[in-house]
């Protein structure tokens, strides 16, 4: 709260009127076009680890079934 | 490979978006004329000039694209002409906010630096639609190159000839002849447009990586499981990259298929 009273006093004087809601629309939209991408990323990246999830489950599965083929092969004849 | 440096990357990029936020509300120092509307400049202006930087610098990978034939080319000329395309969105948007609160319009037909802004936006809007229209790889990669570089050479063409119309709405910052910018708003502006260079780069870096690990991934399962587990691509404007195809030149031995007979777009489904 120290922190914030010091940058708020610091600052110059911001007018909150007409003029201010402009310049902080202007800074809205960058930074909400910004979360848009964000969210479009994370969604991307989703997908992808549950393509990698899916791999990584077959190749365990091989790796059991090749494992278990391996035993068969020393316990015979 | 293609995320290395990405973390240091989003860090410069996050400290730098956060060092012009500080500056341009606690450092620089209100215009005379427009008074605390005119910091709207350090985000309008920075966010247009990458943008047409941006489209040139595509048009140079796409030359790059044709006089090598290595896909990765054609791969980072789409992904600046996509993260543009969002800046020069940006761009249109934030001038449209600046212009309602300085003249009291949206949108002032009669002034050229708007409209020209506004017709390479719709020239490059036509990108997408363009690689989407042509369904062989291969075709869509060049042709989409000869697009990005023709556009590429009018958006300097377009800029000087819009520096040269003589309209008076709109402001020339730079203009020699006013004395330019004040020493505060000039360090202002360069730092707003290193962080604005920056956020561009990192974009851009963000959506070749992923692009490049979507690919791997599908490799790896056409190896693990075949290519029946590969779902066949759809059309798409996005250039087909293959890791084992980037970098190599078309007439190089192949060492695989590069797009495998499933893949090809418009394969039966």
């Amino acid at each position: 709260m120290t922190l914030l009273a010091t940058v708020l006093a610091a600052a110059p004087a911001v007018p909150y009127d007409k003029a201010g809601r402009f310049v902080a629309a202007g800074f809205i939209v960058l930074f909400a076009t910004l979360l848009v991408y964000v969210l479009i990323m994370a969604t991307k990246l989703q997908r992808l680890e549950r393509e990698l999830a899916d791999l990584d489950a077959e190749l365990q599965r091989r790796e059991r079934a090749g494992r278990a083929a391996a035993a068969g092969g020393e316990d015979g004849p | 490979m293609h995320a290395k440096g990405l973390r240091a990357l989003t860090l410069a990029t996050l400290a730098a978006l956060t060092v012009t936020l500080a500056l341009v509300v606690f450092y620089a120092p209100n215009d005379a004329d427009q008074g605390f509307i005119q910091k709207l400049f350090y985000l309008h202006v920075p966010i247009a000039i990458v943008t047409l930087v941006a489209y040139v610098v595509a048009g140079v990978l796409a030359y790059k694209h044709l006089r090598t034939d290595e896909r990765r080319w054609d791969v980072r000329s789409y992904v600046v002409i996509h993260i543009a395309l969002i800046f020069n969105i940006l761009g249109l948007v934030t001038g449209a906010i600046w212009a309602k609160a300085s003249w009291g319009h949206w949108w002032v037909w009669d002034e050229p630096t708007l409209v020209s802004f506004l017709i390479v936006f719709l020239l490059y809007a036509t990108y997408q639609p363009l690689r989407f229209a042509i369904e062989d790889p291969e075709r869509q990669a060049r042709y989409a190159s000869v697009f990005a570089i023709m556009a590429g050479a009018f958006v300097p063409l377009n800029f000087i000839a819009v520096r040269m119309a003589s309209s008076l709405v709109h402001p020339r910052t730079f203009a020699t002849a006013e004395g330019g910018l004040p020493g505060e708003m000039m360090l202002v502006f360069l730092v707003s447009l290193a962080a604005m260079t920056l956020l561009f780069w990192l974009l851009v870096k963000y959506e070749i990586a992923h692009k490049h690990a979507t690919w791997q991934l599908r490799a790896l399962r056409r190896r693990l499981l075949g290519d029946d587990a590969v779902a066949p691509l759809g059309r798409s404007a996005a250039p087909a990259i293959v890791p084992e195809a980037v970098g190599r030149r078309a007439d190089a031995p192949a060492p695989a298929p590069s797009i495998s007979p499933s893949d090809a777009p418009g394969a039966a489904r």
